[in-house]
């Protein structure tokens, strides 16, 4: 072999040896979503996507969730390093001795929103949500919502009828319920449409704006993570929250929306679009407002909540679980 | 009375093998008469055709004065939810009950009426069996081992019987005993190993009514004839 | 029988318990992914009475439905008995019918009839009847020669009677797959709960999911299993006693 040869094959095994080497260096990560793929996580599905999480030297494995899945037992599990949890899964979780701290809120407006038709009287005060049929998903957070919205405008359950749902909007459809609990960026986008094309109007009821602020989904970590890897924390969340506002970008649109379009096959291009707008004034309902803060007073009010409708057993103090990254 | 069958082939379905080749035979008055011969060669086969005539297309089989035949066999059973005593009255016509009694008392079955059938032994269940034949209207009733398990004594008792209470009727009795049919048959048809290529033959057998004299050189005879015939 | 069957479910669900407590030791597991004991009698006694009024709301669908099941299997079978075309449809009807999963019906049929007691009964019959009517055609076709002969030869046969010589004939088999019925028609109306019901055990289940609370999971778990133990236990002891009653022993010997 001539030395021309022998140079190129010791490039070439150079190539080869050096190839593992550059993907050990990006270390492993499991993170797990609330719920399935869908326009509601186009931040995170955008943080892997577009490259921000390899950048920040990360190859992370976005995994959606399911009710079965649940991102809290999986970082006790170590089956995750990061994962999504809505407040109440949290502050339950908590109130039960899970070790997990919260590092920033996603939606900083609540989705769990009611939808009802234009041409019933419009929900102006809380009161006029007497004598209605009234979906709550019983267990669920809905559930509580109603509850406290009820409990503070002193209504009896008598003075309503609260009807159990299930995930087919039927009963919706069939005028059964008036008013129906919907993601306000994901089903209420495709309820919404679904009835215009009927020529029926809809409009949605915001428990915040009867100053029932419940907190939605936020990102968590188990304190062990943090402990021994605050680093990797750091690094982490600013990969994700970066991923976030570049996805919120008008700007990005198609391109965030070509990469939710491979996860998300239930629905078409022009839902997802939608889906996106609304997604965007709830998780950056301002330009001033960073993606990611944590609303302390809003934690202290979901937490109050819990504990008034018995869900939790004692205080948890929250406030103490909230870590807000360091402003570099 | 009358039965005759004309040269009638049968072969098992599914089968090459020839069971039944041209047979003929006939039978002209009422009586006990037995299908006698060796395992495999038949005679089952035989009483079904024969049963079976009154609804076969064909007229290798042809009968006169003979509107109902029964056909019986070994491995019957009643139901077994109540006694055999209660099966029994359900299928009894209400003007045969007292030769229902005398039955019972000749079959020796008076002490199991009370029980079901699963508890009976093999020869009992048999004459409990056989029983409810003799009740029902018939011209020929066939017996295909019908007494199996039952002791030699009670068979020759109960044949005695058949033949002095049903007189007027005919019978085919298939056995493998030779001594009890050539005492106690009419006519019996002999059916030759087919391996050895023999045919069928008519014998006439001893046919000894109730409380008769035994004649051992007659008897020796025709078992004799019987046994070459076989 | 019926203590033993309970008994059985006793020891299964206190093995489970203590296998799900040493993965919590090993892996230091908070509550909230598995509870310890004293969460759980705590849990128990918070629900109890609302879960026994569920699972008997579920026990009364699954009986319900299992006796409809079985009078319309018995019904179609014995209709269906015959080789006749109608028989033939009925049996590869049956056959094809009962090999798909009727349970993921469930939603549709939730859809069309609403939530409510109906729907629910009529997923634990359809769910125990394909199988149940499978075994009764197959009972019913089948002739008993030995017993049936000597009444179609007399003239004496009625479709009454041929029915009760097969039934009688089988009724081992006709006990076993009645009381293997309950078994699948309890699960299939929790399951048909779980899916898309607002009432029943099922339904708890799924609410306690929802909260991720794996306590009020195993308390509902529990006393599915004791209920189904009782079931099964009082139809096994029904089914013996209608054998003794109905036939006895052959030559004296103990059943």
């Amino acid at each position: 072999m001539n030395k021309k040869n022998l140079m190129l094959l010791l490039l070439l095994l150079l190539l080869i040896s050096a190839a593992p080497l550059a993907y050990a260096k990006d270390i492993k990560i499991n993170y797990r979503l609330k719920w399935l793929f869908n326009t509601s996580v186009a931040g995170d599905i955008y943080a892997e996507a577009g490259g921000f999480f390899k950048e920040a030297g990360f190859a992370v494995h976005v995994k959606e969730g399911s009710p079965e899945k649940n991102a809290i037992n999986e970082l006790e599990l170590k089956r995750a390093d990061f994962g999504v949890a809505s407040a109440d899964q949290v502050i339950r979780a908590l109130d039960r001795g899970a070790k997990i701290l919260v590092i920033a809120q996603l939606f900083q407006v609540n989705p769990m929103q009611w939808i009802y038709r234009a041409d019933q009287p419009e929900i102006k005060t809380l009161q006029d949500l007497k004598g209605r049929r009234i979906g709550v998903t019983f267990g669920g957070n809905d559930e509580t919502i109603m509850n406290t919205l009820l409990a503070k405008a002193g209504i009896r359950k008598k003075d309503l009828t609260l009807t159990g749902v299930r995930f087919d909007f039927t009963p919706f459809l069939r005028r059964k319920v008036d008013v129906w609990p919907v993601y306000r960026n994901s089903q209420g986008v495709i309820l919404k449409d679904k009835l215009e094309r009927e020529r029926e109007r809809v409009n949605f009821f915001n428990p915040a704006d009867f100053g029932v602020n419940f907190v939605a989904n936020s990102v968590i970590t188990s304190e062990s993570m943090m402990k021994n890897n605050p680093d990797i924390v750091e690094e982490f969340l600013n990969a994700l929250l970066k991923g976030w506002e570049e996805a919120m970008d008008p700007g990005n649109e198609e391109k965030v929306l070509k990469a939710v379009k491979k996860f998300d096959r239930g629905n078409n291009n022009d839902i997802r679009k939608k889906q996106l707008d609304a997604t965007r004034t709830l998780i950056k309902p301002s330009v001033h407002i960073k993606i990611g803060t944590i609303d302390i007073n809003a934690w202290k009010q979901t937490e109050s909540i819990m504990l008034g409708e018995k869900q939790i057993k004692k205080p948890v103090y929250i406030e103490t679980r909230l870590i807000w990254k360091k402003e570099k | 009375m009358h039965l005759e069958c004309n040269n009638l082939n049968f072969t098992y379905p599914d089968s090459d093998i020839t069971v039944i080749n041209n047979l003929s035979f006939s039978m002209d008055t009422p009586g006990f008469n037995a299908l006698f011969g060796p395992s495999g060669v038949g005679k089952t086969s035989l009483a079904k055709i024969i049963a079976n005539s009154n609804s076969r297309s064909g007229d290798e089989i042809m009968t006169e004065h003979i509107d109902r035949i029964l056909y019986s066999y070994n491995l019957e059973r009643l139901p077994g939810w109540s006694s055999t005593g209660n099966h029994l009255n359900k299928v009894t016509p209400p003007e045969k009950l007292s030769l229902k009694e005398q039955l019972i008392r000749v079959f020796e079955l008076q002490d199991v009426l009370d029980s079901r059938f699963s508890q009976l032994s093999m020869g009992q269940q048999n004459r409990i069996n056989l029983i409810r034949y003799l009740l029902q209207d018939f011209d020929l009733l066939i017996l295909d081992e019908s007494l199996a398990n039952v002791d030699e004594k009670l068979r020759e008792t109960i044949i005695l019987a058949i033949k002095d209470l049903f007189a007027g009727k005919m019978f085919l009795y298939i056995s493998h005993n030779l001594i009890e049919v050539s005492k106690l048959c009419s006519q019996i048809l002999v059916f030759g190993k087919s391996s050895e290529n023999k045919d069928c033959s008519m014998i006439k057998g001893q046919d000894y009514k109730k409380g008769y004299q035994l004649n051992k050189q007659s008897l020796d005879i025709t078992m004799l004839e019987i046994m070459n015939a076989f | 029988m019926l203590f033993r069957r309970i008994f059985q479910f006793l020891i299964v669900y206190i093995i489970g318990i203590a296998f799900l407590l040493m993965i919590k030791m090993a892996l230091s597991l908070s509550n909230y992914v598995i509870p310890g004991v004293p969460l759980i009698v705590e849990t128990a006694g918070q629900v109890f009475k609302d879960y026994f009024f569920d699972v008997m709301s579920t026990m009364s669908v699954t009986v319900l439905g299992q006796c409809i099941s079985i009078v319309m299997a018995f019904t179609v079978g014995i209709a269906g008995r015959k080789s006749s075309w109608m028989g033939s449809f009925i049996k590869v009807t049956a056959y094809n019918i009962q090999a798909y999963p009727i349970v993921a019906l469930a939603p549709i049929i939730f859809i069309l009839l609403g939530d409510g007691f109906i729907p629910r009964l009529l997923i634990a019959s359809m769910i125990c009847y394909f199988p149940l009517l499978l075994s009764v055609l197959g009972i019913m076709a089948t002739p008993v020669k030995d017993i049936e002969h000597f009444y179609i030869a007399t003239g004496r046969m009625r479709w009454q009677l041929e029915v009760k010589i097969r039934a009688f004939e089988n009724l081992n088999k006709l006990v076993t797959v009645i009381s293997g019925s309950a078994t699948l028609a309890m699960a299939g109306t929790i399951v048909a709960e779980f899916i898309a019901a607002n009432a029943g055990i099922g339904y708890s289940i799924r609410v306690a999911l929802y909260q991720s609370d794996l306590a009020k999971i195993l308390v509902a778990l529990f006393m599915i299993g004791i209920i189904i133990s009782i079931y099964q236990g009082i139809l096994e002891t029904m089914g013996e006693q209608i054998k003794i009653r109905w036939s006895v022993s052959k030559q004296g010997e103990a059943l």
